[in-house]
């Protein structure tokens, strides 16, 4: 029987951006809603089994408390931990337990930690965070069909998916960390607030995704050499004085001139070291990782991230084959 | 001198000191566009400008907690509380919060805030909107609590609440505000916690608030014709209480009727009878009767508001009681 | 909007200071020597010290009953504070007031308050007396999560926006109002999302970070400084103590405290710094000695000081 997994990250959308910057604000209440149409359409191509992370404040539960849902709803079992962690752990849980999609809802930050966990099993992520590259605004509902018409392998998968690569953290050799959009290097001491948002600190970006209508930093790559999520091929981004001038929404809100002093591509396998030790690293939009003095930090571009689901090749699939046409 | 009615003497106050005083500003519910809805602070706001003279949502703690805070900080705020039942939503900013930062603090905070509020029955505007609460204020120390009853006192008594640095409770009876006297045109104070003797007499004491003035002034002057002397003793300031005008009237009279519109028990008139009883007790030939309402809200219904509201026959009763005179029978 | 050396250590030093201050209040009140309550900010540290350390000293705040923090980040003297704890005549507030209620005008501290939900008004007030009197001073409002169902808060918050006041309204959500967690008492997880609903930022921090707090805090206070409104910092922490000294403590677990002492704002703000190389170990105990010095004085200054004699008691009622 197939099992569609679901992750709503209750903290997203409420970071220091709506200070610094002008992002959205995302109530849990809205997270409620959205899973409410999930389930729904879910179980309206036939999802029997449905897997999800518990949280602190319910999305779940309380999107079930409104509706009936003729499927198998059950949580994902673990101590929660109130981290990105309760992500990870949920993830492997769902993956270990088959799922064949997991819905994700939340922002680039949610993602990344979703996918430490859920290997193989497609992921089809909704928005909700602030400087989203990753996830799509799309529809709960529609959201709900396509996940469901993927695990119920009734759409080719060739057809509505992609794999998409992603970045390695490596520090004196060891991966530590990955990114699906962007490896943003700092010249920080301090994980603080976690955003970024200050682009005096901002040295180095490796992007892994970067097209020319993204917000983020990610934007700032879109508008020199655009890049694919499922490219292989990654562009790292020098930042400095004297460098070439790029005018970027590099926050919600947020317009800048940065200078861009050199650029590479990468290919896939390549490594490129940072360029500021001490500092810390943002991956997909939040300060994560502390470089100390005397570590050897680089990035890496690799191959096999996750498994995405494109909702608009995934209806157009069902729309071909006739899945719905009944 | 000039006529003016009580609200047109609380305007005039408000216009002359917030001409004296930068610091000051007034802020409350309707206060600006509409004037008050008894049309106290009319006109400010053009004379003003809204920086001054605040229109505020309908949010009495927070009209009364941030006149605290801005008072702490060195505003003098000069606010309306609408309708004195209204103080109910607000109480705690002014009773844990106002009244108590001086003494909490060692004495160092200064707090000069002046709340305004209209009270009392007879237009029938019923249970929420028509009481008389003036004991609850009485009972806190750190507030002072002024009633006046002449357009004169209300013009006086508010200049000083203003340049008080106490939080002042003012109170405003409702049916007073059409009142008219003379007025001075200057700004003028007159001391809170001095009152006043509104009309000399020998054989009893009459002591009464806001409205209840007004009906004793009538009562006295009927019962000179019957032989009997009242004289009329208006607190005009509450807490601080002026107990030895008081006093000296008693001690002069023998006899204390206390008459006000708060319902009776537990009210102003209980507070000044035990004064009068600790502190003049064998002055006294007659026991105090207290004239005021019965233990109920206050009722909707005219035939009941009037029932209500004490009037000149209870008032002329009770002095009939104490005096014991035969000739007013 | 790079932290300097000297502001981490000064932020350091000062969460330690608060800590020892503290369990020096803790056993005081065990040996008897304080009367009443003392509710302790031990586990908040990050939060008060991120905070101040952002305001200048005309600044104002309002605190709460768990307020030592916050005064002693406002720039408080421990000597009268632990005198006016001990009631002791020399203190705070002559011995008026005790640990709910110290204030220092002077330096903008409008008081500790034992009302839950008693200061936002008055922030909002204070905000509007600086706005009013135009003057780029900026006033925070300590809350508690208990506070953030308070309508006092609401209708200083709505107050506050609807009049551009310079306030930043600081939440302290330690998840429990004495026994009632938060999970039951709201049916939003964050009250930073309340935010919204008076069109001002709200955001969630981790308040166990003092470098997070400082960071939200320098924008929100810059914000409203220049007058562009106000705005809402959810500081997600945890008191390590009870609500009070002597609560049992019978709602939560011990499981639950150990994961939260794991993230201990103080050790976890003195690893980074030994990690990062900004502290050294002796630079960690010289500041713990002097704290230590600085304590044992306010200590003895307050056992050494008079209690008020009982004529003072109708003293400082009214203002003459």
């Amino acid at each position: 029987m197939s099992l569609v997994g679901i992750i709503a990250n209750p903290a997203s959308g409420k970071d220091i951006r709506r200070l610094v910057a002008f992002g959205s604000v995302f109530g849990n209440q809205e997270k409620v809603r959205i899973v409410r149409r999930v389930l729904l359409g879910l179980v309206a191509v036939g999802v029997e089994r449905i897997c999800y992370m518990p949280d602190y404040f319910g999305i779940v539960e309380r999107a079930l408390d409104h509706i009936k849902v003729p499927a198998t709803i059950f949580p994902a079992n673990f101590s929660l931990k109130g981290s990105q962690e309760d992500s990870v752990r949920a993830a492997r849980i769902m993956r270990e337990k088959g799922a064949t999609c997991i819905v994700t809802i939340g922002g680039d930050g949610t993602n990344r930690a979703v996918v430490k966990g859920s290997g193989a099993a497609p992921i089809l992520p909704i928005s909700t965070g602030t400087n989203n590259v990753f996830p799509s605004m799309v529809e709960g509902t529609i959201a709900g069909l396509a996940a469901g018409l993927i695990a119920m392998k009734r759409v080719p998968l060739d057809e509505s998916t992609f794999l998409s690569t992603k970045l390695e953290v490596l520090v004196n050799g060891n991966v530590v960390d990955l990114a699906l959009v962007d490896v943003v290097v700092c010249d920080d001491l301090f994980v603080g607030s976690r955003a970024v948002w200050d682009m005096d600190k901002v040295r180095q970006i490796f992007l892994n995704q970067a097209q020319p209508d993204s917000i983020g930093l990610s934007s700032i790559g879109g508008l020199i050499h655009p890049i694919n999520a499922e490219e292989p091929l990654s562009l790292c981004l020098e930042l400095g004085d004297g460098g070439r001038p790029v005018t970027a929404p590099v926050a919600p809100g947020i317009i800048k001139q940065v200078f861009i002093k050199g650029q590479r591509i990468m290919q896939m396998g390549d490594e490129i070291a940072v360029s500021v030790v001490p500092s810390i690293l943002a991956l997909d939009g939040e300060r994560e990782v502390e470089i100390r003095p005397g570590q050897q930090v680089a990035i890496r571009l690799e191959k096999d991230g996750p498994v995405v689901v494109d909702v608009k090749q995934t209806m157009t699939a069902a729309m071909k084959n006739g899945s719905l046409l009944r | 001198m000039a006529n003016m009615s009580f609200a047109q003497a609380l305007n005039d106050a408000h216009k002359l000191e917030m001409e004296r005083d930068p610091n000051i500003y007034v802020a409350g519910e309707d206060v600006g566009v509409y004037g008050g809805i008894f049309g106290v602070t009319a006109g400010l706001l053009d004379q003003f400008t809204d920086k001054r003279v605040r229109d505020t949502p309908i949010t009495e703690s927070a009209i009364v907690g941030t006149a605290v805070g801005a008072a702490a900080a060195g505003l003098r705020p000069v606010i309306e509380l609408m309708f004195v039942d209204f103080i109910g939503v607000a109480f705690d900013q002014l009773y844990n919060q106002a009244a108590k930062m001086k003494y909490m603090f060692g004495g160092k905070a200064k707090l000069p805030l002046v709340m305004r509020a209209c009270c009392g029955a007879g237009i029938g505007a019923a249970a929420q909107h028509s009481q008389c609460l003036e004991a609850w204020f009485m009972h806190v120390p750190g507030l002072k609590v002024v009633m006046p009853s002449t357009p004169y006192d209300a013009k006086g008594l508010l200049i000083s609440s203003i340049r008080d640095d106490n939080p002042v409770v003012f109170l405003e009876h409702k049916l007073l505000y059409g009142m008219e006297g003379e007025v001075p045109e200057e700004a003028y104070t007159i001391p809170l916690g001095q009152a006043d003797i509104k009309r000399e007499g020998q054989d009893v004491t009459v002591v009464a608030t806001a409205q209840m003035v007004n009906l004793s002034l009538s009562v006295a002057e009927k019962l000179s014709g019957d032989g009997i002397s009242a004289e009329v003793v208006d607190p005009r300031t509450l807490s601080p209480l002026d107990e030895e005008t008081i006093l000296e009237s008693v001690r002069k009279t023998h006899r204390l009727v206390i008459v006000h519109e708060e319902v009776k028990f537990a009210g102003s008139g209980a507070e000044i009878a035990a004064m009068v009883a600790e502190k003049a007790f064998d002055y006294l030939d007659a026991p105090i009767i207290r004239v005021a309402a019965p233990f109920t809200p206050v009722p909707f219904s005219p035939t009941l508001e009037a029932e209500f509201i004490p009037n000149e026959d209870k008032i002329i009763q009770a002095v009939k009681t104490v005096t014991g005179n035969p000739n007013v029978a | 909007m790079s932290l300097t050396n000297e502001q981490m250590i000064g932020m350091y030093a000062n969460m330690k200071k608060i800590r020892m201050f503290e369990e020096q209040v803790a056993e005081l009140f065990a040996a008897g020597k304080i009367p009443g309550f003392v509710h302790l900010y031990v586990g908040e540290e990050a939060v008060a010290t991120g905070v101040c350390a952002n305001l200048r000293e005309d600044d104002y705040i309002t605190s709460t009953h768990r307020g030592h923090g916050h005064l002693i980040s406002k720039g408080g003297d421990i000597k009268l504070m632990m005198a006016e704890l001990l009631g002791k005549k020399t203190g705070y507030c002559k011995g008026k007031g005790g640990s709910m209620h110290i204030a220092d005008l002077d330096l903008g501290i409008l008081g500790a308050n034992g009302i839950v939900g008693g200061g936002p008004p008055l922030a909002s007030g204070a905000a509007l007396a600086s706005q009013y009197q135009g003057k780029d001073l900026v006033t925070v409002c300590f809350f508690g999560d208990g506070a953030a169902n308070q309508g006092t808060t609401h209708e200083a918050m709505n107050l506050a926006t609807c009049w551009k006041l310079p306030v930043v309204f600081v939440n302290e959500n330690n998840m429990y109002g004495i026994s009632s967690c938060t999970l039951n008492s709201m049916c939003v997880a964050d009250i930073a999302d309340r935010a919204a609903a008076y069109d001002m930022p709200g955001v969630v921090v981790d308040g166990n970070d003092v470098v997070a707090v400082y960071e939200a805090a320098s924008e929100a206070l810059r914000q409203a400084r220049e007058g562009e409104g106000p705005s809402l910092i959810e500081c997600k922490t945890y008191r390590h103590k009870g609500h009070f000294e002597g609560d049992p403590c019978v709602y939560r677990n011990e499981e639950e405290l150990q994961e939260w002492k794991a993230k201990d704002p103080v050790l976890r703000f003195e690893k980074k710094l030994l990690d990062m190389q900004v502290l050294a170990r002796e630079k960690i105990d010289e500041i713990k000695d002097s704290i230590e010095k600085d304590l044992a004085k306010a200590v003895s200054f307050a056992e050494e000081s008079p209690f008020p004699d009982p004529s003072e008691i109708i003293e400082d009622v009214y203002t003459p």
